[in-house]
């Protein structure tokens, strides 16, 4: 994997990949409105790796989702990369989560059907890159997740911690400036955990932005930041992980 | 994503779920094998029939006694048809050019120990001209014989093998009703008509039949059965049908309902054409109800495969994949799925028509308007059907679909 490549295109923008204004958002409408999210102001730097923290209902799903461009703000601004997304129609923001975003889910969801290296092939598809690059690249990235000997397994062959490795190299294959991980080891036991987790500290390492989504102090202490949420709002903004129990508790 | 990476992916859907996808086309299958064969079959009906038609005869008209548009229609044939109309057209009416009047009775006819029931029709020289048949062997029975009342006549193909096996019937005596007739001719073989051997007849001079074996039965003169006319050309039967009738009304002095019909081949095919285009048409609307539950069938399985792949939906829009992106994958897919339905229908349809084109009379042939018309509906009904799943699938909210479970 050209990781070289991750480097560059963080270097040469300024340096912030998340800036969020007065973010809000309310579902609902008249007397039944929830305001998931209150004039959320945030800003997250190339480079960084951070953990997005809060109890069930806090709204650090709905965080997770406005940060990965599947939902938009009710209120307020958001600059990923510089570009304003929150004012894009759902086409625009499908291209802005295929080139700028690598999602890892909980649950892998990896395509039953075909190989893993279709799977990792998936993103590039949308992105029209060519068939022939398409796979040396999804080839590179599987090795970068050491995988590089199980391409042709299909998810039910492979175990749980391989599975997500295959989703993680599906994430970092269109070369996105943001790895965004939701609960990312929720469903793998404490060892494959290390793995991932080993995984997304050394993307970051080699300059790849992560910010992950976890309600486990323990993952998040493998994180250089710490944001935590109490009802919709950004009650920490920068907590140190070596402090999360005491924060926690 | 271009086009073929979609066909590629909807390809790869399909054939992981075997089964569903080959049920799913089943009903596709169905209708547009019958579809191909019902078309297929009833064009070969018709053509059938109208070959039957052609084998009477060029532009003949039939002269038969009895109508049926009368109001006081009975079971009983009026007797009024008769040889001295015959004669009277045959010298009366200029569009004409034979008449060839025929008496015929079901009789058996022996040779030797050999005893077979026949259609022996008692007719003049002119019958061979007229309904177009060839004499094979020997020759035809001739003005005089049909004036004297000779005992001789010709023998039909398949009676004579019925009766001579492979011998030569020429100059043989066979007998009828205790009359014994001179075998003089062998007809070639004309094949049937309607179900009828027209190959399996005794011709015999009218005469003879008249006076030495039926007898006189009408106070008019020698009755006849129905009496055969060539127009001079296809364009003078209309003119030959009308100078006809009115010659016949004149001499049987007819001044309110008929008691003939003059018919012609024409008429009689398109009322065959008629009812075969009508039986085609109401198996096709049938075969088209099979496609279009076909068509819902695949619609079903197509909503409920969105539901199924709720998750799929919203893993492929996560990363990337914009509403048509998702639009155009379920839409190839059900297109796929009536397509390979309806190439498989078509395939068993036309295997369908060439063997009955085989095993049966009737000409079927694959027709390729059939397989046209076959081929837009069903590609039809893969969009028309697949729209609403697709759109579905399109519409659905990334977040809940990447939830639900």
């Amino acid at each position: 994997m050209p990781s070289d490549n991750s480097h560059s295109a963080v270097s040469h923008k300024a340096a912030v990949i998340i800036r969020l204004e007065g973010v809000n958002k309310v579902y609902g409408l008249g007397e039944t409105t929830v305001n998931a999210l209150r004039d959320v102001n945030l800003t997250v730097n190339a480079g960084e790796y951070c953990a997005i923290m809060g109890a069930s209902g806090s709204g650090k799903s709905t965080m997770m989702n406005m940060i990965g461009c599947l939902d938009r703000p009710t209120t307020g601004h958001y600059y990923l990369d510089g570009e304003a997304v929150a004012e894009m129609d759902d086409s625009q923001l499908a291209h802005v989560r295929n080139r700028k975003i690598g999602f890892v889910f909980q649950q892998f969801h990896l395509l039953s059907q075909v190989s893993a290296l279709e799977n990792v092939m998936l993103p590039m598809i949308y992105a029209n890159v060519p068939a022939a690059e398409r796979k040396e690249r999804a080839i590179a990235a599987l090795q970068q997740v050491g995988l590089g000997d199980r391409l042709n397994n299909r998810p039910n062959q492979l175990s749980g911690g391989q599975q997500q490795r295959v989703a993680i190299a599906r994430a970092i294959v269109n070369r996105p400036v943001l790895l965004l991980a939701d609960e990312p080891t929720g469903a793998l036991d404490s060892k494959t955990t290390q793995e991932i987790l080993e995984i997304f500290g050394n993307l970051n390492t080699k300059g790849m932005t992560v910010v992950m989504v976890t309600h486990e102090a323990e993952v998040a202490r493998c994180t250089r930041r710490v944001i935590w949420f109490r009802d919709g709002q950004v009650i920490h903004e920068n907590l140190k992980p070596e402090d999360l129990m005491q924060a926690t508790f | 994503m271009d086009l073929v990476e979609s066909v590629k992916m909807a390809t790869a859907t399909l054939t992981g779920n075997r089964l569903r996808s080959a049920l799913t086309m089943l009903g596709m299958i169905i209708g547009n094998a019958s579809v191909v064969a019902m078309i297929g079959i009833g064009e070969g009906a018709q053509r059938f029939a109208a070959d039957q038609f052609k084998s009477l005869g060029p532009n003949v008209l039939f002269i038969v006694p009895g109508n049926d548009n009368a109001r006081n229609r009975t079971l009983n044939i009026p007797k009024t048809l008769v040889l001295g109309d015959a004669k009277a057209i045959a010298e009366q009416v200029p569009s004409i050019n034979d008449v060839a009047p025929q008496l015929q009775n079901q009789a058996p006819v022996v040779y030797g120990n050999k005893r077979k029931s026949t259609l022996v029709i008692g007719t003049t020289e002119r019958f061979a001209i007229v309904r177009d048949y060839n004499v094979a062997r020997g020759r035809f029975i001739t003005q005089q014989e049909v004036q004297r009342g000779t005992p001789v006549a010709v023998i039909g193909s398949k009676l004579a093998e019925t009766l001579f096996g492979t011998k030569n019937p020429l100059g043989e005596r066979v007998r009828v009703r205790g009359l014994s007739f001179k075998i003089i001719g062998l007809l070639a073989s004309k094949g049937s008509f309607l179900g009828n051997n027209q190959d399996d007849v005794l011709l015999v001079p009218l005469s003879t039949l008249s006076s030495r074996l039926t007898g006189r039965t009408s106070p008019y003169g020698v009755e006849v059965t129905f009496i055969s006319v060539s127009a001079k050309d296809k364009s003078q039967m209309a003119a030959a049908k009308t100078q006809i009738t009115n010659l016949l009304r004149l001499r049987h002095k007819i001044v309110t309902e008929d008691d003939f019909t003059v018919r012609s081949q024409d008429e009689a095919l398109s009322i065959i054409g008629a009812v075969t285009g009508a039986l085609t048409i109401m198996l096709v609307a049938i075969a088209g109800i099979s496609l279009l539950v076909g068509g819902i069938g695949i619609m079903n399985i197509m909503l409920v495969s969105v539901t199924e792949r709720t998750q799929e939906i919203g893993l492929r829009k996560a990363i990337g994949a914009t509403q048509s992106d998702i639009l155009i994958q379920f839409l190839i897919e059900s297109i796929i799925l009536s397509a390979a339905g309806g190439i498989i229908g078509i395939m068993i349809g036309a295997g369908t028509v060439v063997m009955v084109g085989v095993l049966t009379p009737l000409k079927s042939s694959v027709s390729m308007p059939a397989i046209a018309l076959a081929v837009s509906v069903s590609g039809g009904i893969g969009v028309f059907f697949g729209v609403v799943p697709a759109q579905r699938a399109a519409r659905l909210d990334p977040i809940v679909a990447l939830r639900s479970n």
